[in-house]
């Protein structure tokens, strides 16, 4: 943990002090009972300090709040690239309290990974993670998985921790409805229950502190249908991550790439408008959530919305829109019909 | 547990060594790290109970916590489960138990396991000194796997501490309480949560499920045994006990100060002079931090205790101490939404098995219903054991009901003066001033300025001595609790007559009461009034110090009684 090693050190140590006199005083004050007096395990909870809480607009029946992990003392966020980066206006809670709205800086599809930046003021300094000291530690090492699971954690709360081993090194065959992961290379299997709302996007560190991986995904194993519980070794998030805080690009694809479509970030932050996730093929091209006072709040979409109709052509998807869309030029004029509660409803706009 | 810890590497104990730098030479080896935690294990599961409904479906955990057999568990472990229960002790034996008192927002139950004096029981930690990274252990009975009651052991950490659970949906209301990792699953609910020397720090009674059904995800809440603590007095009284409320509201603004945003002009906080747009620093003795910590501090009381406060404005920082009004005013048990209905009761044919349990003939006498109550045969039970001997002293003090005279003096106040109560009326003649309190009108003006409450508080004593137990239109033991001003423990015995309700404090020590608040209307300070080193003349009992504890400052101004005496 970078610079502030020092301080952890000192602080650590003064922790194991505080626990150790706390137990001498209820012994005593137990008197005659005939308690053992195990020395307890000493974990290193410390890394909650690195972890922020992000929260922004859930999709459908997705979450509004996730977790992230900075990497830097200029407030750099690592977290996992899902449904909430997609949807823009995320906010971070640090642990101590503080918010900010964030940027997406950078994001990489093959290594589900996004960076995202705190607007910060001038000055402002966050604990964060080093990288560069992340171990990789074999299967059977206890570790601590930090995270903002079921949001548990508001304000200047610390965010859970969960303990547990390493279970297995391994490649992953895993997704979520139609949704395949992404990355290639093996990932850490754990035992501790990690796939839990809201968590993907916190830390893995050991149980000294040091930093392992980044806690992935809801997501279930292709063969099995169970939920895995996974973290991605910054071993394999390193490189991509220095690359997009040099300012390089990644691999910019989206996850249906080869054709031109809109994406979801673009959807919400030009069009103002976010789709219920496409979860199965076909899924239809239900609007979620409009943002106010955005192009598409002005041009009278609403929530629940069904768009089924794009200059013409017939929408069945929601993949389709953003097909159709990705093909309006700025400023062109965009009919539009949405069924709104049984009743075709015509709106027209100019594309943002 | 055991054949996880052969899976590590060997080099594990050299890492952990690493970390601890000089502590590393007293570090104990895994062998000695699991002989000792099995050894905690085999002292603190007798005192783990698997609680059942009478017609052993379905279940729940509890712990036993003194050797008469009262025992703690969930509330909605025994609701609807009948007021009788069976519980299986790791000893392989069922005993009877019959439900004593609930605390239905916090979660809690009490029950009293039946047929021995000699139960096994847990020893209480401090709850407040979890730290986050701590090992625990949870003990219960999940599943119902143990056919011989010996309770499962699941291991963990505690993931956060002082978190706060809303109500959701219900009025179940988890606040201040431990997350841990351990594994919960149903059926675990109400057993005891334990740090690794074996002490009591909670009691484990919800998780985070969502989408995962019913199965352990790694995130559950355990009550913490601090919460338990303060309410135990109350539960043993066999009343549905109330939480407290504050009567005012608050915000956290955007510099993350705490600020009061509404105060209900009746309060007793309002007469100490809290203002919206005050800054609250600390609430029942902890520092707050935003708005959300003011939820978390304040679950943790029943209705009726004093807390303490500091507030800073302008003029600067006071502080004074407030009673906490009852939160949900329970005339009935209340009913659980059916989806809050116990993971534990998976009966479906027979879901809420309420009526059917009928009383073991030998423990029948232990019930009596009563509306606002759980079980009012304890409640009946400590009102006789603190008007018993009181009534019986009085016995000796025939002609009590008169006028009592007694001549005192006080440090501040240079002339002695006459304090007279009688049954319609009460004075204090302080020199040349007369102060005269009607029974009847009772006027918060008429109090003498330097004794504020004196003689409201000595017409109510006089109206209880006269007649202990048939005075009032109603008497309820409410339970134990610290006596705020001395820290001294006392039994409170609530009376009730007219709007005036009387709060009779008594210690072990004594069968004359220890001090008396009196609520005699809302809007209006408490008289509150104790009595030191009783004494009697040939007429009455009385005490020889009197203390009055003056709402204004908190302080208490204390009568020295020289004299006591009828009016003939």
């Amino acid at each position: 943990m970078n610079s502030k090693t020092p301080t952890l050190r000192r602080r650590h140590t003064r922790s194991v002090f505080v626990r150790a006199g706390c137990l001498t005083l209820m012994t005593a004050f137990i008197g005659s009972s005939a308690h053992a007096d195990i020395k307890p395990e000493r974990y290193n909870t410390e890394p909650t300090d690195v972890v922020v809480k992000l929260f922004g607009a859930g999709v459908g029946n997705l979450d509004s709040y996730g977790s992230g992990t900075l990497v830097s003392a200029d407030g750099h966020v690592v977290t996992v690239w899902n449904h909430l980066i997609n949807t823009g206006y995320l906010t971070a809670v640090t642990a101590d309290g503080r918010r900010f709205q964030t940027d997406v800086i950078g994001t990489s599809a093959t290594h589900d990974v996004a960076v995202l930046q705190l607007q910060h003021d001038v000055g402002d300094s966050f604990p964060f993670v080093d990288l560069s000291t992340a171990v990789k530690p074999e299967s059977g090492t206890e570790v601590l998985a930090f995270s903002n699971m079921f949001h548990v954690a508001t304000g200047n709360e610390p965010v859970s921790v969960v303990h547990g081993i390493i279970s297995a090194e391994s490649k992953l065959s895993a997704g979520l409805g139609r949704w395949e992961f992404p990355v290639k290379s093996r990932v850490l299997i754990l035992d501790a229950i990690t796939n839990n709302s809201g968590a993907a996007g916190g830390l893995l560190a050991d149980i000294t502190g040091r930093p392992v991986g980044l806690l992935g995904r809801e997501l279930r194993h292709r063969q099995s249908g169970t939920w895995v519980n996974y973290a991605v070794p910054f071993d394999t998030l390193q490189p991509v991550i220095e690359t997009i805080l040099k300012g390089g690009t990644v691999d910019q694809r989206t996850e249906t790439d080869s054709e031109s479509v809109l994406t979801d970030r673009q959807l919400t932050t030009a069009w103002g408008m976010t789709l219920l996730p496409e979860v199965v093929r076909e899924s239809p091209a239900y609007i979620d959530r409009v943002v106010p006072d955005s192009p598409a709040a002005n041009a009278g979409f609403r929530r629940g919305d069904l768009v089924v109709l794009v200059n013409g052509a017939v929408v069945q998807t929601s993949h389709k829109l953003r097909t159709l869309l990705a093909d309006v030029r700025r400023g062109q004029k965009v009919a539009i019909t949405v069924n709104r509660n049984g009743v075709l409803e015509p709106i027209e706009m100019r594309a943002p | 547990m055991s054949s996880r810890l052969v899976t590590f590497p060997a080099g594990w104990t050299a890492l952990l060594s690493a970390s601890l730098g000089t502590l590393a030479a007293e570090a104990p080896t895994w062998q000695e790290r699991e002989q000792a935690r099995i050894a905690v294990l085999e002292q603190i599961a007798p005192s783990v109970v698997c609680v059942m409904p009478p017609n052993g479906q379905g279940g729940g955990s509890g712990v036993l916590i003194s050797p008469d057999g009262f025992a703690i568990t969930n509330y909605h472990v025994t609701s609807g489960s009948g007021d009788f229960l069976k519980c299986g002790l790791n000893d392989g034996r069922v005993y009877d138990a019959v439900i004593v008192g609930i605390d239905p927002t916090g979660d809690v139950a009490m029950i009293q396991l039946l047929g021995r004096d000699d139960f096994p029981f847990a020893a209480a930690g401090n709850s407040d000194n979890v730290q986050v990274g701590d090992e625990v252990m949870a003990l219960g009975n999940p599943f119902l796997l143990a056919d011989d009651f010996s309770p499962t052991v699941t291991y963990g950490i505690a993931s956060g501490i002082h978190r706060y659970q809303y109500p959701a949906n219900t009025f179940l209301e988890y606040t201040d309480c431990i997350q841990i990792d351990a594994s919960i699953n149903p059926g675990n609910s109400g057993g005891p949560l334990f740090d690794i020397n074996g002490l009591w720090i909670g009691i484990n009674g919800r998780a985070s499920f969502e989408q995962r059904g019913r199965v352990n995800v790694g995130a559950a809440y355990a009550i913490s045994v601090r919460q338990v603590q303060l309410f135990l007095g109350h539960l043993k009284s066999g009343r549905i006990v109330d939480h407290g409320t504050a009567e005012f509201s608050l915000e956290t603004d955007t510099t993350g100060r705490v600020i009061v945003s509404d105060v209900i002009e009746i309060s007793e906080a309002w007469r100490r002079g809290l203002r919206p747009g005050d800054e609250l620093i600390s609430f029942a003795g902890r520092a707050l931090t935003s708005a959300n910590d003011f939820k978390n501090i304040l679950g943790i009381f029943p209705a009726g205790a004093r807390v303490p406060l500091t507030w800073e404005n302008i003029d600067g920082r006071r502080t004074t101490s407030i009673r906490l009004r009852p939160l949900h005013e329970f005339q009935q048990v209340p009913e659980l939404p059916e989806e809050r209905k116990p993971d534990d009761h998976d009966d479906p044919a027979n879901p809420h098995d309420d009526g059917d349990d009928e009383a073991p003939e030998q423990w029948a006498h232990l019930l009596e219903s009563r509306e606002g109550f759980t079980n009012y045969a304890f409640n009946r039970q400590q009102q006789t054991r603190l008007l018993k001997p009181l009534t019986k002293q009085l016995k000796r003090f025939k002609d009590r009901s008169g006028t009592w005279q007694l001549s005192v003096s006080a440090d501040a106040v240079e002339e002695p003066m006459s304090l007279v109560v009688a049954k319609n009326g009460a004075g204090l003649t302080q020199g040349d001033t007369p102060w005269h309190q009607n029974a009847d009108t009772l006027d918060s003006d008429s109090e003498p300025t330097d004794f504020p409450g004196l003689l409201t508080a000595a017409l109510q004593w006089h109206r209880f001595f006269r007649d202990p137990t048939d005075s009032w239109t109603d008497v309820v033991y409410i339970g134990t609790e610290l006596q705020y001003e001395t820290g001294q423990p006392v039994d409170i015995l609530q009376t009730q007559f007219g709007s005036i309700t009387c709060r009779w404090l008594f210690t072990n020590e004594n069968e004359f009461p220890f001090g008396v608040d009196v609520e005699s209307g809302s809007g209006q300070d408490e008289a509150r009034l104790l009595f030191e080193n009783w004494s009697a003349s040939n007429d009455i009992p009385y005490p020889q110090r009197i203390g009055v504890i003056v709402p204004a400052t908190g302080e208490i101004t204390w009568l020295q009684v020289n004299a006591a005496e009828l009016r003939r």
